[in-house]
């Protein structure tokens, strides 16, 4: 790696991570590098200067805490794949974190930053999306929460100001009958996703879906709700003719580009496949339909 | 491991040309002195294992500058001017080369493999994307990159031709303007093969069928990129160049011509080689831009590659399009193979095969199959990508025939609805027709090809997974099952010298062996391992042929300044042909040994025998009166015998008679997602034949290398241009490399047919897997939407 001189800051403690933010010229921040890294390495990234947080360690948590589940930014995905609180109650995450990159990446690599990275491909978003997740950032003025659905504006493009750092990624502790599911993909380990589709599914005592959550990955320009598959089934009982309906929806509502590795209609037809795939997945964690019999 | 059962071999009996009979089949193991046939550990695990490897990039030297290379970022351009005043700004920057300066050295071109001429730095017009425009030399390799920023070039873009089918269109703008005589993109035509016979054989068949198939640009991709430290002596007058080179020898000589320093004045050394897989074969522009700023600097320079500059600039492989027909009888056998192939060569005609053969060993595509006719065309073209076709992990252009047969055999399996076993079985050249000479001029030395089926099958559960994929069909079931066999035939280990030659250079490879007063020994060899661990089967080779002990002896290889002359590693060629000179030295030393046997043991020359169980010498009827190669080796220098001269030391250039033909059949199952169309991989059975086998664990580890670069190339590996001639395949985020996580549990089998003609009876075999399992990939996919109608899938 030739990277172009940058200067390297390693503030101890958020406070000072936001008044170095404030104070630089075009601040980049470096959490697990695994984008950024190669960014520099091509030189796509010249950040003149780096606020590197890896050594603020009121960032390192991953816990459930007053409703939340809270991802600090320095949590990596390894850390996610590893817990067991993830692994009790959070389908999606369990699903998620063994297919983000390789063991490598997965080691060095924040949830937090994929999420403020905005990749369109980036697994994360479209969890958050699925749970009604937020993200926690401080700046200047204090801190403020920003719901997913307010964060993603373009590729690699937030709602964020340059001098906000988010802190945290959460989303709500499930509720009784909730499950949900990460259905991913993609060409080989390390290789982004072709497509993603990540569901969550709440369900009434009467057995009818009262609360449906669907986030799509790398087939829009930035990670997607499929909100009319949502409405579709919220009030119904899960059926798979239901399912499909809702992933023939979902791929509607999602605007794939072709390139080397499949065209757009392919990438539309996977959303479909992968939703049903995912909403059952959900359902069946949510307990409310019997495990499906192995192909 | 490997499937032992009772009727496959494990060694030969006969051991070649040996009059002693060579190893006893019943002691198959060796005699425990790490001979032929025994697992002995690699002798280059320990340095590589424990981070003590010396790759070039690890070579530091006082006063170290850096080259940086600026790169088009079009794919043709014309250069309007180059202001390298900016860059010579930069704190650091010693020194901006171009085209003009090259040129006042007389260094601006270069010949490629192909005596095609190459720019080392674009002298007017750019070619290809990412070509070599200037160079930036400076104090360390951060800076020499800023520098090269900063180098301000004014292009006029011109239009550009990315596909050899566009580069044959009439109005295609012209690439190579600045040769004269050359009007269009064309580079050549060739054919081979009896086109009328061929023709007539497909007007009578009873059956007929035909199928287009790309075998799509690949890069070796080895995990060294290219790269060299040029360190030019004043003092000497002399240039001492690590370079990441698997023909040392033949870039030295390459060097000299280029450069003009006499080629006594040159040192190549080659040192431990990260895989090279044919990449590592032609020179490139790097090294002779480092090489020229030591000169003229006197300094040495460093040019070591990033990744996307090795995939988007040097030797890519394959990019063939190919149409392949057959004709048969409707019991399916074969009598005739056509085929008709558009080569993309990129903007040079830099092919890395010898010189005789433009299209390599293409002409092999009659497989393992006894077909009366065959004929086969192919014509080349110029495009605005980056040269190259090298021989990636196969003998030239082995890989691409390969695929034509193995894909054609299946399509026509299909229409005859035949099993594509029993196809294979009814067209096979059979053990007698050996020595088989094929339509297209092959002479193959042995085969079983019969026996390698039926071994693979047998392991494959074939039987099984035909009922299963039955079933799975029947029942509309989410996954299918796909069966893909691949029966092929390599051609392996140029020469012979009078067919096969790099640059004019004959295709032997040498040996020599220097046995020490202590009784160890060094045997240093012209080819060079990259991986293929040759300090462990050289040594092993020698071990047998003198009795000693594989941990006494030391291979050197990769210095031309103190190794034999050879032409190198690839092809599968150091076996066939480094490896036979090994055998034949140590040989020559066994029999000076007898000599000074005979004098230590006060005995008739004619009396001595020599007992490869023990590995000692022996008075004939007197088993006591023994001496061994370590005791001999102090006889020759302390006491040699009158009639010889002092010293224990034999060398051997050896030019193969012919090639040696490996060849094997791969099985694989795979399940496909009916939804998604992801394929896994549900067994992987490789049954290989490489004769007389000198370490079958090394052998082992080589088989599954090949094996994951065969899935790699089914799978997913393709450098892609867009139509502006961009590289969008140019990295390791785009061109796709399998990881572990995407290679099945590999079972490995193996047949022994020895080839007649070589001294211990060995073929190559580190190129089998690449070439073989690809169509048995295909095959596999194919096979699982057969029912469906699907006759062929492309791979990537």
């Amino acid at each position: 790696m030739k990277a172009a001189n940058f200067e390297h800051h390693e503030p101890t403690s958020v406070s000072k991570a936001v008044s170095l933010l404030e104070s630089l010229d075009e601040p980049t921040i470096l959490s697990g590098g695994q984008s950024l890294v190669p960014m520099l390495r091509f030189r796509l990234a010249r950040p003149d200067t780096v606020v590197d947080i890896n050594g603020i360690d009121e960032l390192d948590y991953l816990h459930e805490e007053d409703g939340y589940l809270r991802i600090g930014a320095l949590a990596r995905h390894a850390d996610v794949a590893d817990s067991e609180v993830i692994e009790a109650r959070y389908g999606s995450f369990a699903d998620t974190a063994p297919l983000v990159a390789d063991p490598q990446i997965r080691n060095r690599g924040t949830i937090v930053g994929s999420i403020a990275q905005a990749d369109p491909k980036g697994d994360w978003g479209s969890v958050l999306i699925a749970h009604d997740g937020e993200v926690v950032a401080r700046g200047p003025d204090g801190e403020r929460t920003v719901p997913v659905d307010e964060l993603f504006l373009l590729p690699y493009d937030t709602s964020l100001d340059e001098d906000e750092l988010i802190t945290e990624a959460r989303v709500p502790v499930p509720v009784e009958r909730e499950g949900s599911a990460y259905h991913k993909l993609k060409r080989k380990t390390g290789d982004y996703a072709m497509a993603g589709v990540a569901a969550r599914l709440i369900f009434d005592d009467d057995g009818r879906i009262e609360d449906a959550g669907i986030g799509m990955t790398a087939v829009d320009i930035t990670n997607a709700r499929a909100s009319d598959a949502e409405e579709r089934l919220e009030g119904e009982r899960p059926d798979p003719e239901l399912f499909a309906e809702a992933g023939e929806l979902a791929a509607e509502q999602s605007n794939p580009e072709s390139d080397e590795h499949g065209d757009a209609s392919y990438k539309e037809r996977m959303v479909e496949v992968l939703a049903q795939r995912a909403l059952g997945d959900a359902a069946e964690r949510a307990g409310v339909i019997e495990r499906r019999a192995a192909p | 491991m490997s499937s032992e059962t009772d009727d496959v071999p494990v060694a030969d009996t006969e051991y070649q040309h040996d009059e002693d009979g060579g190893p006893d089949p019943e002691k198959h193991h060796g005699h425990g002195r790490g001979g032929m046939g025994e697992e002995v550990k690699r002798k280059e695990d320990k340095r590589f294992i424990t981070g003590r490897g010396n790759y070039v990039d690890d070579i530091k030297k006082p006063g170290m500058l850096h080259c940086e290379i600026v790169r088009s970022p079009h794919a043709h351009a014309r250069i309007e001017n180059i202001d390298t005043s900016r860059a010579m700004d930069v704190d650091g920057v010693v020194a901006v080369l171009t085209a003009e300066d090259l040129a006042a050295h007389e260094l601006a071109t270069m010949p490629t493999l192909m005596d095609d001429t190459q720019d080392v730095l674009v002298n007017d017009k750019v070619k290809f994307q990412s070509q070599e425009v200037a160079a930036v030399i400076a104090t360390d390799r951060y800076i020499a990159k800023d520098g090269a920023e900063k180098v301000d070039v004014d292009y006029e873009v011109l239009d550009p031709v990315v596909t050899a089918e566009e580069a044959l269109e009439a109005d295609a703008p012209l690439i190579r303007d600045e040769l004269e005589d050359q009007e269009d993109n064309h580079i050549f035509d060739w054919d081979v093969g009896d086109k009328e016979a061929t023709d007539r054989v497909f007007e009578e068949a009873d059956v007929t069928v035909e199928e287009q198939m790309e075998y799509q640009r690949l890069h070796p991709a080895p995990i060294e990129t290219c790269g060299c430290v040029a360190d030019w002596d004043p003092g000497k007058d002399k240039i001492t160049v690590h370079l990441t080179s698997q023909a040392p020898h033949a870039h030295r000589t390459l060097f000299s011509q280029v450069s003009g320093i006499p080629e006594h004045k040159v040192r190549i050394v080659s040192p431990d080689i990260g895989g090279g897989f044919g990449n590592k074969v032609p020179i490139y522009p790097g090294y002779v831009v480092a090489a020229a700023a030591s000169v003229v600097l006197e300094q040495p320079v460093k040019w070591m590659e990033e990744r996307s500059e090795n995939i988007q600039t040097t030797g890519f492989a394959r990019d063939y399009d190919m149409t392949g027909e057959l004709a048969a009888t409707e019991d399916g056998i074969i009598k005739g193979v056509r085929t008709d192939v558009l080569a993309n060569h990129g903007a040079y005609n830099a092919v890395a095969q010898p010189s005789k053969f433009p299209a390599g060993f293409f002409n092999i595509f009659t497989g393992s199959y006894d077909i009366e006719a065959a004929y086969g065309s192919l014509t080349a073209a110029f495009t605005n990508t980056a040269p190259g076709g090298v021989a990636y992990r196969c003998s030239f252009r082995v890989t691409e025939a390969v695929y034509l047969i193995e894909r054609m055999v299946k399509v026509l399996a299909q229409e005859l609805d035949m099993d594509p076993a029993e196809i294979r079985r009814r067209n096979f050249i059979q053990p007698e027709q050996f020595p088989y000479e094929s339509p297209t001029g092959w002479n193959y030395d042995s085969g079983d090809y019969e026996k390698a089926l039926d071994l693979a099958l047998d392991m494959a559960d074939y039987d099984h997974y035909r009922e299963e994929q039955q079933r799975r069909i029947e029942e509309d079931a989410d996954k299918l099952i796909g069966i893909g066999i691949s029966s092929f035939t390599e051609v392996v280990g140029a020469g012979p010298g009078k067919s096969c030659d790099i640059a004019g250079i004959e295709m032997f490879d040498s040996a020599d062996i220097r046995v020490n007063p202590t009784g160890n020994a060094v045997l240093r060899v012209g080819v060079q391992t990259q991986g293929q661990g040759h300090e462990t089967t050289f040594a092993q080779i020698v071990a047998e042929e003198l009795g000693m002990d594989v941990e006494n002896i030391s291979v050197e290889h990769g210095d031309t300044d103190t190794d034999p002359y050879g032409l190198g590693t690839y092809g599968s060629r150091s076996t066939p042909v480094a490896g036979a000179a090994t055998a034949v030295a140590a040989r020559k030393v066994r029999d000076k040994a007898k000599t000074i046997a005979a004098n230590e043991l006060e005995a008739a020359e004619e009396d001595i025998e020599w007992d490869r169980e023990s590995g000692h010498f022996h008075v004939a009827g007197a088993p006591d009166r023994s001496i061994t190669i370590t005791e001999i080796a102090a006889s020759a220098y302390m006491h040699h015998p009158s009639s010889e001269e002092p010293g224990l030391e034999a060398v051997n250039y050896y030019d193969p008679p012919e090639m040696t033909y490996p060849f094997g059949s791969y099985i694989v199952v795979v399940e496909i997602d009916r939804e998604t169309g992801e394929v896994d991989f549900e067994k992987f059975v490789a049954v290989d034949d490489c004769g007389n086998r000198i370490n079958p664990m090394v052998i082992e580890g080589q088989i599954h290398g090949g094996l994951a670069q065969g899935i790699g190339t089914a799978m997913m590996e393709h450098v892609t241009y867009d139509e502006n001639g961009n590289c969008t395949g140019g990295d390791f985020m785009n061109y796709l490399l399998p990881t572990a996580n995407e290679i099945p549990n590999f079972e490995t089998g193996y047949t022994v047919t020895p080839s007649p003609h070589h001294p211990i009876g060995a073929k190559g075999v580190g190129e089998s897997p690449t070439v073989g399992s690809p169509p048995a990939i295909v095959n596999a996919v194919v096979d699982a939407m057969a029912h469906a109608g699907t006759t062929h899938v492309e791979m990537r």
